[in-house]
């Protein structure tokens, strides 16, 4: 273990004032309109959001930002919906001002996976382990939210996190040597569940 | 050095560049320079509408591995104008290279794009790199709609080996406002039931309207797919964005919602080529 690495493991702990607890990314949308009932439902939506959607882009930002690129129109441009551009912002601002504090930097605040690549820059870590902290620590934001809005056993949503390491560490390592040419995205259920959610009558997350 | 083989199939690639730039003349738009080499062709039928069409056509009738084209259209400022293409784009399997489509298209400030290309259909086996830009310059508008289709539902066509890349971009005086990077590949396709990817969808199309207040078509276009049969889409806006994503199990019950649902973002009738 490293400094750095820890360091890493508490920006992007639930416990880091960023408030990814209130976005559902669109699965409260697909669990209200029963896409999503079980844990092996929710496996599968993660593992198509995680290898074909906003998993796979927001992983390849981060390393190239992390390696000196600017992104952050760009990232604000890939938003697929409204609340999407919206939990990415939030997020991001909130993780820049809470960096920035602790650190005594000037990150511009810009949209949540860039953040963390310029913010990361600071670290002494390989880009492939950050961008996994980073998948790890947003599906398992998702897996709480689906353990509370199904709802699921902690032990069955824990299960369905540790079933996508696998997946997670590819991408990651798949992500640190990417160009946004790699880029395809094919998560359509998803991003149509983040559109409808907008409309959803009853809401307990924002997006 | 090629040998004899590979010298042939080279000869048999398709190559192919047409460009066309319009400019506004105190109120009527003027043809200033048109070009077309190889299997690319651009016209401009007569047309008694407002604004005019341009119709892009690729003569070798598909594109397979290997297939390069080039598409341009500049418009000048405050020029509208609706660009389409003269059939459905196929591409059609490939023994490895992929085929590459480069669009570029720009509107001047004051100026409007209607860019309703006919939809592309993927073949087993095809290989796609396509990257559409759309530069708009100031408060210049456009509306683009793009719709992928994964074989033909009605020949019994299951995909499973495509691998296709379209990137969408829309920049704003330099600077990316929307990008969609769209892909077709053999892990989707192997879990083509996936609720959160093709949710068994063979057509796919997304609408967008990018211009100042954009946001404000979000209402009426929610109420007209709402009206819509036979697809399931979702409307979505902010930063002068519009967007609609449209799904259904194959090309025509698409074709003929977006029919009645362009008429919310567009005056006047889809270009004559649309026939529903």
């Amino acid at each position: 273990m490293t400094a750095d690495l820890l360091t890493l493991t508490q920006w992007l702990s639930p416990a880091f004032p960023v408030g990814g607890y209130a976005y559902s990314h669109g699965l409260e949308q697909a669990i209200a309109a029963g896409r999503v009932t079980d844990a092996g439902g929710l496996c599968d939506w993660l593992s198509v959001v995680l290898d074909h959607g906003t998993g796979r882009v927001d992983a390849v930002l981060l390393c190239l930002t992390l390696n000196g690129a600017d992104l952050a129109d760009t990232a604000r441009a890939l938003a697929p919906s409204r609340e999407r551009a919206q939990e990415a912002e939030d997020q991001g601002r909130a993780f820049v001002e809470a960096v920035n504090a602790l650190r005594g930097t000037a990150i511009a605040p810009q949209p949540l996976p860039t953040a963390v690549g310029q913010a990361a820059r600071l670290l002494d870590l390989p880009a492939s382990e950050v961008a996994a902290l980073y998948l790890h620590a947003f599906t398992s934001n998702l897996v709480s939210a689906a353990v509370r809005f199904v709802p699921l056993g902690q032990a069955a949503g824990q299960q369905a996190l540790a079933d996508l390491h696998p997946l997670i560490l590819n991408l990651a390592d798949w992500a640190a040597t990417a160009g946004l040419d790699d880029l395809a995205s094919g998560a359509y259920g998803s991003d149509l569940a983040a559109m409808e959610h907008e409309t959803l009558d009853v809401r307990l997350f924002r997006t | 050095m090629l040998d004899g083989v590979e010298a042939v199939q080279a000869m048999q690639r398709t190559r192919g560049r047409a460009a066309v730039r319009l400019s506004d003349n105190a109120g009527r738009v003027r043809l200033v320079d048109l070009h077309q080499s190889g299997s690319a062709k651009v016209f401009l039928p007569r047309s008694h509408a407002a604004a005019p069409e341009i119709v892009f056509l690729n003569t070798a009738g598909g594109l397979t591995g290997g297939d390069r084209m080039r598409f341009d259209a500049d418009l000048g400022a405050g020029v509208r104008a609706t660009a389409t293409t003269q059939t459905a784009e196929r591409i059609y399997a490939s023994t490895g290279d992929v085929a590459r489509l480069d669009l570029r298209l720009s509107v001047g400030a004051g100026g409007r794009l209607d860019w309703l290309p006919q939809e592309t259909i993927l073949f087993d086996r095809a290989r796609l790199a396509r990257r559409t830009e759309v530069a708009l310059a100031g408060d210049a508008a456009c509306l683009w709609v793009e719709t992928l289709v994964l074989g033909r539902a009605a020949m019994g066509e299951a995909l499973a080996d495509v691998q296709a890349r379209d990137h969408r971009v829309v920049t704003r005086d330099g600077r990316p406002v929307l990008i969609e990077p769209a892909g077709i590949s053999p892990a989707l396709l192997a879990d083509a039931g996936q609720p959160a990817g093709l949710d068994g969808a063979r057509a796919l199309a997304t609408v967008a309207l990018v211009a100042p207040g954009a946001e404000d078509a979000v209402g009426p276009l929610r109420a007209a797919l709402a009206a819509a049969d036979g697809v399931r889409g979702a409307v979505t806006g902010w930063d002068g964005k519009a967007i609609m994503r449209l799904m259904a199990p194959d090309a025509y019950p698409l074709r003929k919602a977006l029919a009645g649902l362009l008429p919310v973002l567009r005056p006047g009738p889809l270009p004559r080529v649309w026939q529903i």
